[in-house]
């Protein structure tokens, strides 16, 4: 198909030049796999191995480089640049042109491995580097392999960001493409498609960068884990491999959070967190390495928790790879608000992530002959089911299989300690802490599978809602801020119970009060006795909660000043653990106290609205009128154009002490009439110290044209079809088709020329309860149609009754209305969030925590590391 | 016993009881048939919007309250009332998920999902 016609303005050297260094990135990532394989028996490869990884991270920086060089200069006649940047576009936003789509994640994905594995690199002895650099290699490999776009028969391997659009499989049959192809000037005409307006803010310019470095750095733990197994040394490696964990607690749990933090300033979902799988999948594995770490702790003075130091290491990159696949295999449908699309890649990642798990299984094996014949026999399912089919059969068979194989594992090659941990010891609580992790992470990611299991199992459960998700989440948010309170002021192997309790008095008793007596008007005054039982659980649930958590951020407090004597530098746990329990006070406080303010404003006209169902959220307000809305008095002032942003202003008021309203802040929602995406709502918010005001538009008419018609003519009348006692919604009233009546008899009829004349009675209401009422005639005089109109002078309302049919006995009436009837209105939500300021804090202060205590964990490793060599 | 197996016990106590609850409770994909069949029962509907029959949205009267009809995947139609003020782009959907129950003979939808057209398929171009 290859045609020899050259096209004026390509710049086809950008393209071989990034397809030159995907190659390079590939093979010479296997290269460094290969060589480092080699150099675990033999330190000469070292060099080689070396050699190949610098290659490979050259490559992906060129890679990268390459598409950013094409991103600035408009090359168009390439996709990804077609399709992810334009010429109007301002050139800060560049970078999130670079990830708007999936080749460019994958590409932020390697880039971040590579340059982790540049430092984890320089800090291991030649060892060390051998193995976990081939565990890393390899994961390279795989992630390479997803940028190649080749063809294996039919099957494409990747998605190539350097294709042109013309050969572009998916466009290339797109009638303007083939248009384009026949003229070889194209270019000169051609402009991107443009980045999403929706994701032009600077959240998209910040969070995926961290986010993906988050799940990069889950990397090294993982690498570090797998060579445990692989070696047979189960504790050697984690003192090294725990500052790299701190490092993912830390970015990660922010990139999660800014996240949310986007999810509430920029999106309309009302609010921070909404158990979506996409949100789902990157808290997973946070779960994990917190779990990690902390089990890790505990190895470095007593190794007794081995096993799940590596299940938790190794499941947290385990279930980041299996996030990729929910989120990018578009196997999630019809269960995320987010847009999700199958590029084809379905079979791929699952394969993938199969590999990843049959690797740890094949690892967790101490024993050749049956890591062999295990190997060997997955391979053999593949290549059978790909043949004869029944892959899910096969896949039951080979799940089964290799967890029976874990626990076999567990049993047989794990070193068991012979005495038994202490309740009152501080490895049993931390150890407990972690589990509760990997527990609710396994219930989230069960929760979360539930499309995926539809498929496996042919069966048809919906995904779970947030309430389902609060309520199986909250009691293990209790354990945990019960631990994190606790553990710190027990000793290893052996407490003594009488200093333990009496250590923890205080911030018990004064979370106890403080929790109690602030529980109290949150949650039992007025709720609790009107509650169902569900509800009186959830309540309760609140409470021990707030109170667990305060207690939690007390005893972190009094451990730092009466343990540590407010030593920072060893406080880093504390100082983190504080930070979590804020979180948890700030996201219980704002979630279960949100006020939905617009609520109370509705007068509920509605009568028959089904009280289970009924959920009034939003306010209409007609603009220029003041409504009360909670604690406020609002009035849309009215609407402004910015580009493809229309701004809603509206005036909230308090009373001051005469009664009188007063300004006290305007906020601007706004709606993007996106030509791409649509219409989004864009929400905006009022921060105070205590609390936030939400706000976002779900409803207005975005036409923001002065309307230059004489206020007093009449708009283009509409028609409506109808019975009798059927409304019609005039813009200032309710009209009430109230009866017909035909004004004469039938002698009357047949005397009079066949004149037939039936009369609408229409009864208007308006807003203020006022009733009108209007009589418009349908005539019929020797079989033509005379209609009538009437006007009701007070409402500037027509009416003109033109039609009867017969069959159904409907009714067709026109009704034209004033154009300055028509006042321009908005519907709003408005929403409270109390103490929404504590989460962000609690973020604050969980980051800063942990950037200590990996500071204070790099310091210890090089110490031990300068005693090992002496 | 060690603790260390109570634990065990918890654990896997905890999984079957988040298996059996789910399985148990949540709702199913379905249609306005199964849902006529169970009116107190929650459903998650999918189809398509007619687009013949007519939308009413008056947020005078009530700013949550949107009818409108829609066909689920075996083709049967029904009057939707949705307890939400009208989505932004609802004509654009090419999908929609409700949840909610019957009540007679019309579906009361307390939440909906829409899906839009994708944004990497629309492959016009901007001249």
């Amino acid at each position: 198909m290859k045609n020899e016609i050259t096209y004026i303005g390509e710049h086809l050297w950008a393209g071989q030049l990034g397809n030159a260094f995907l190659v390079l990135s590939f093979v010479a990532s296997f290269v460094a796999l290969v060589a480092y394989y080699l150099s675990k028996k033999n330190f000469e490869y070292l060099k080689l191995a070396r050699t190949a990884f610098y290659t490979h991270s050259l490559s992906v920086f060129g890679i990268a480089a390459t598409l950013f060089y094409m991103l600035f200069n408009h090359f168009y006649e390439y996709q990804y640049v077609w399709q992810h940047s334009n010429n109007s576009m301002p050139m800060r936003y560049i970078f999130s042109c670079f990830w708007e789509g999936q080749e460019g994640s994958f590409l932020l994905w390697t880039f971040w491995n590579v340059i982790l594995g540049l430092f984890l690199r320089r800090s291991l002895n030649n060892e060390w580097e051998a193995s976990v650099m081939t565990i890393f290699s390899l994961v390279q490999v795989f992630l390479a392999s997803m940028l190649l776009g080749v063809y294996i028969g039919d099957y494409k391997i990747g998605l190539n960001p350097f294709l042109l659009l013309r050969e572009h499989p998916d466009y290339y049959n797109l009638p303007f493409v083939q248009s384009y192809i026949q003229n070889t000037n194209y270019l000169a005409k051609v402009d991107g498609k443009g980045l999403n307006p929706l994701l032009m803010n600077y959240w998209m310019t910040i969070h995926p960068p961290t986010l993906f470095l988050g799940f990069a750095s889950t990397l090294p733990p993982f690498a570090f884990a797998l060579v445990g197994l692989w070696k047979r040394k189960y504790t050697q490696w984690q003192g090294m491999a725990l500052p790299w964990t701190f490092f993912s607690i830390m970015i990660l749990g922010i990139g999660i959070l800014m996240g949310g933090a986007w999810a509430y300033e920029a999106l309309s979902f009302g609010g921070f967190w909404a158990w979506d799988p996409v949100e789902n999948s990157s808290l997973v594995p946070w779960l994990l390495i917190v779990g990690a770490g902390h089990v890790m702790i505990i190895n470095k003075n007593k190794a007794g928790s081995l096993f799940t130091t590596h299940l938790l290491a190794i499941g947290s990159f385990l279930l980041v790879l299996y996030s990729t696949f929910l989120t990018r295999s578009g196997i999630l449908g019809n269960a995320s608000v987010h847009a999700f699309t199958d590029l084809g890649m379905q079979g791929q990642l699952v394969l993938y992530v199969l590999t990843f798990v049959l690797l740890c299984v094949a690892f967790l094996l101490d024993n050749s002959l049956l890591r062999v014949s295990y190997v060997m026999t997955s391979v053999l399912m593949v290549f059978f089911t790909s043949i004869y089919g029944y892959q899910k059969f096969a896949f039951y068979i080979w799940i089964t299989g290799s967890i029976v194989l874990t626990f076999y594992a567990y049993n047989k090659y794990f070193p068991k300690e012979n005495d038994e941990e202490e309740l009152f010891s501080r490895e049993f609580w931390i150890f407990l802490g972690s589990l509760m992790l990997l527990l609710s992470s396994l219930i989230i990611t069960y929760f979360t599978s539930i499309p995926v299991l539809n498929k496996l199992f042919d069966i048809n459960k919906a995904p779970l809602k947030v309430e389902d998700y609060n309520l199986w989440i909250a009691p293990f948010a209790i354990l945990i801020a019960i631990l994190m309170a606790c553990a710190q002021f027990l000793k290893y192997k052996h407490s003594d119970k009488k200093q333990f309790f009496s250590k923890l008095k205080y911030s018990g008793i004064a979370a106890l009060l403080f929790g109690g007596i602030c529980s109290v008007p949150l949650y039992f005054m007025k709720d609790f006795s009107e509650a169902s039982s569900l509800q009186k659980w959830n309540l309760i649930s609140y409470a021990l909660l707030l109170i667990s958590a305060s207690f939690s951020v007390f005893s972190n407090i009094d451990y730092m000043l009466r343990m540590l004597k407010g030593k920072i530098s060893k406080a880093g746990a504390s100082i983190a653990h504080i930070g979590f329990a804020l979180i948890l006070i700030g996201v219980l406080i704002s979630t279960s106290k949100k006020v939905t303010l617009s609520k109370s404003a509705v007068i509920k006209k509605a009568e028959n609205v089904n009280k289970e169902l009924d959920s009034q959220k939003n306010i209409l307000l007609t603009q220029g009128d003041t409504l009360p809305m909670g604690p406020y008095l609002v009035t849309y002032i009215g609407k402004e154009r910015v580009g493809i942003d229309v701004y809603f202003k509206v005036n909230y008021f308090t009373l001051d002490k005469d009664n009188k309203p007063i300004l006290a802040f305007q906020l601007q929602p706004k709606i993007q009439d996106n030509p791409r995406m649509g219409q989004a709502a864009d929400p905006d918010t009022k921060h105070y110290l205590n609390r936030d005001i939400y706000t976002h538009i779900t409803a207005a008419d975005l036409n923001t044209e002065v309307n230059t018609k004489n206020k007093d003519a009449f708009n283009s009348p509409k028609n409506y079809i109808g019975h009798i006692s059927d409304t019609i919604y005039a813009s200032n009233a309710i009209i009430r088709i109230d009866s017909l009546r035909t004004n004469m008899n039938e002698q009357q009829y047949a005397k009079n020329d066949s004149l037939l004349e039936v009369t609408a009675v229409l009864k208007a209401m308006n807003e203020n309860g006022e009733v009108f009422w209007a009589y418009p005639k349908y005539i019929i005089r020797k079989n033509m149609i005379e209609p009538s109109v009437y006007e009701i002078k007070e409402l500037g309302l027509k009416f003109s009754f033109w039609k009867i049919n017969p069959q159904d006995g409907s009714v067709e009436i026109t009704m034209s209305e004033k154009v300055k009837n028509s006042k321009d209105f908005i519907v709003m939500e408005a929403i409270m969030f109390p103490y929404i300021n504590v989460l962000w804090l609690g973020c604050l202060t969980m980051a800063f925590g942990t950037g200590i205590a990996i500071i204070e964990r790099l310091r210890k490793l090089k110490i031990s590391n300068s005693k090992n060599a002496s | 016993m060690k603790k260390i197996h109570i634990v065990g016990i918890i654990v896997i106590a905890v999984a079957i009881g988040v298996i059996f609850t789910s399985l148990r409770s949540s709702a199913t994909y379905s249609d306005f048939t199964e849902a006529l069949a169970n009116p107190d029962t929650e459903y998650h509907v999918v189809g398509k919007l007619d687009k013949n029959q007519p939308q009413v949205y008056e947020p005078k009267i009530n700013p949550d309250e949107f009818t409108f009809t829609m066909i689920d995947n075996k083709g049967v139609e029904k009057k939707v009332v949705l307890h939400k003020s009208k989505p932004q782009d609802f004509e654009r959907s090419e999908q929609i998920v409700l949840i909610g129950k019957m009540q007679g003979d019309e579906f009361h939808a307390n939440d909906i999902l829409m899906k839009c057209p994708s944004k990497y398929n629309d492959g016009k171009p901007q001249i």
